[in-house]
């Protein structure tokens, strides 16, 4: 919008004349008064943008104008006609905001020049007048903004299922949301602004924070850890907890925890274990019932078949009876063994022996059983084994095992071709331990199958295993700080490498003195 | 002599109960120790009942009874299942086959879960053969 139109003021009305008519022909629109008071009239009712005026005039004279003028609209530009070297008035009209001055009598380029200032300084004053609106709204707006996007996040932080904790450098707390507020127990208001890392956490954790904080200066995330948290009120937490020390331009500006309340996780997976002990316990069972049930068989079977022979007399079938039952009853006794082996600990007892005679002694055990069932028991012992310290009750009952299973391994393929091997090697690894090899070709196991092997009561033989076999070569192995290897294939066959090494008494003397 | 019976079973424990059973109720036992002994047996003496374990080395139990079923000759010896396994695990091991296979077969004539008194096992073979 330009300034266009011109408040003449004069008490000689021939002047006024005389500029309106020049100014009309330069294209402004005008309008006049013959006296300051009739100018403020004038003002009000037609409101021009600028105001040329004489200085001396009766009443209100050209001064009293302009400062009436500025109060009322400061935003009009004034233009004061003096008489020539009226110096002081100049000076006061100057000091009352007047835009500009012309000496009488007014000449037309004077006038000229004197309205384009007064135009040009309209124009810039609208223009800052707008800019200064623009920036009002701008402010507003991005206030509005960063309001909004700090509510979200003040409610992010306030909703969060993590407690969340901010310290600032001086270690006053300045975020505590209600999930602190809860694992913490303590109000926001009792705690942000008013606390320090020590009045809200245990000394031994204030510590910590701090020491964190300085350690990992470089370092901005630490993983999520687990603690059992303690809070100063005793109270023992299990959390999950992350921490962030917080950086601007290299400068410490205080951390923030994060936690998350682990106690029902605890309690759910407490639950958990607990209801697959049971389970295992009801598999323990069932699998007992059912060996224990064939004993019962065989016993019942036998004492008919002895009852039978004593009343025919008939001393053949006594002794198949009484062959039964004496063989039930040694069933009886090894699945007891079996028991107390697996549910007490035992200490081995190395001494010096031949691992490789312990070898013969199992084969003997078994060569007629395997060589009934067509399976082959072929053994190949490394003489350089010689003499080793080795507990012979674990070497023994160890290899009887698994020599066992893979007989019975052999037994239950049914690939009629077959002719069935279970060899036994023997040899020396190279950290000087015994290794006794068993391999078979019999059935072998599927992946499902080897993963369960040593879960407690686990047999895949129906009713004819006890299910603490392996269970019970596991654990001699293990006091005997060896191991056990698996590798089997469906169909094909297993082979169990059991690694055992000289002296475990030796071994485990160590472990003992590190514990105490 | 009395009628064949056939015992197929791995345990000899149970082998010679269940043969002293027969003899003392004057049937002529005969004796398997596994699936595929019991096949030939079946096949060379054709006995009178059998009365079979279900699991076994070589050649389970179910195999054999699903042999002697499906074959059109020796589907008419009658059968006792004789065994650990309860009944319900059984039908259940049945029915998956059928499934697998296609093919239907009925089931045993007589189950009987070990222990069983030897009264009760004269008894089965009773109902089947006299």
């Amino acid at each position: 919008m330009s300034a266009n139109k011109i408040l003449i003021v004069d008490d000689e009305q021939a002047i006024v004349r005389l500029l309106s008519m020049s100014l009309k022909s330069d294209g402004y629109e005008t309008c006049t008064a013959f006296s300051g008071e009739e100018a403020l009239d004038v003002l009000k009712k037609q409101s021009p943008d600028i105001v040329v005026t004489d200085i001396k005039m009766p009443g209100m004279d050209g001064l009293a104008l302009l400062k009436k003028i500025k109060e009322l609209y400061p935003e009009k530009e004034v233009i004061i006609v003096t008489g020539h070297g009226d110096i002081d008035s100049t000076i006061t009209a100057l000091q009352y905001g007047a835009s500009d001055f012309i000496n009488k009598p007014v000449r037309d380029e004077a006038l000229a020049i004197a309205l384009d200032r007064a135009k040009t300084k309209i124009t810039i004053r609208q223009q800052l007048a707008s800019y200064t609106q623009d920036l009002e709204d701008k402010v507003a707006e991005v206030t509005k903004e960063i309001r909004r996007k700090s509510n979200f996040q003040r409610l992010l932080i306030h909703s969060s299922h993590d407690a969340i904790v901010a310290f600032d450098q001086d270690w006053q707390i300045v975020v505590y949301n209600p999930e602190a507020a809860r694992i913490f127990d303590k109000k926001a208001g009792e705690v942000l602004g008013k606390m320090t890392i020590d009045d809200l956490y245990t000394p031994e954790l204030a510590q910590y924070f701090r020491k964190e904080a300085k350690n990992k200066a470089n370092d901005r995330d630490m993983p999520w850890q687990e603690m059992a948290m303690e809070t100063r009120e005793k109270k023992q937490i299990p959390v999950r907890y992350a921490t962030n020390v917080l950086h601007e331009k290299n400068e410490f500006m205080g951390i923030v925890n994060f936690f998350q309340d682990l106690t029902e996780i605890k309690r759910l997976e407490k639950e958990l274990i607990q209801s697959e002990r049971m389970a295992a316990i009801g598999q323990t069972v069932s699998g007992l019932a059912h060996y224990v049930k064939n004993i019962l068989i065989g016993l019942k079977g036998g004492s008919y078949v002895v009852d039978v022979g004593l009343q025919n007399n008939d001393m053949e079938k006594l002794n198949t009876g009484w062959q039964t039952i004496k063989k039930n009853i040694t069933r009886v006794g090894d699945l007891t063994q079996d028991m107390l082996t697996y549910s007490k600990e035992r200490k081995p007892e190395p001494e010096l022996c031949y691992p490789n005679e312990i070898v013969e002694e199992v084969v003997d055990l078994v060569t007629d059983f395997a060589n009934g069932h067509n399976i082959d028991i072929v053994k190949s012992c490394d003489p350089e084994m010689g003499e080793m310290y080795l507990d012979t009750r674990t070497v023994h009952r160890a290899l009887l095992n698994l020599v066992n299973n893979a007989i019975e391994a052999c037994l239950e393929e049914e690939t009629e071709s077959r002719q069935f091997t279970v060899k036994i090697k023997t040899g020396k690894a190279d950290d000087g331990s015994a290794v006794f090899e068993v391999s078979d070709n019999g059935c072998g196991m599927d992946a499902e199958t080897k993963g369960k092997l040593f879960t407690p009561m686990f047999s895949s033989k129906g009713g004819k295993g006890t299910g603490l076999g392996l269970l019970v070569t596991k654990k001699l192995v293990a006091e005997h700080n060896g191991t056990i290897d698996i590798e089997t294939s469906l169909g094909y066959g297993s082979v169990f490498t059991m690694k055992l090494p000289e002296k475990p008494g030796t071994a485990r003397d160590v472990n003992d003195k590190k514990e105490v | 002599m009395g009628r064949k019976v056939l015992v197929v079973d791995d345990d000899p424990d149970v082998r010679s109960f269940v043969v002293t059973v027969l003899e003392e109720n004057q049937y002529t036992p005969l004796m398997a120790c596994d699936g595929v002994e019991g096949l030939e047996m079946i096949q060379k003496e054709m006995p009178d009942l059998v009365i079979l374990d279900v699991l076994m080395p070589r050649g389970s139990g179910i195999r054999l009874y699903r042999h002697l079923k499906t074959d059109d000759i020796l589907k008419a010896i009658p059968v006792i299942m004789f065994t650990g396994i309860a009944l319900r695990s059984f039908l259940k091991s049945q029915k998956v086959l059928e499934e697998f296979k296609g093919e239907k077969v009925p089931e045993p004539d007589i189950y009987l879960e070990k222990p069983v008194e030897p009264q009760e096992l004269v008894d089965a073979i009773r109902k089947k053969i006299s």
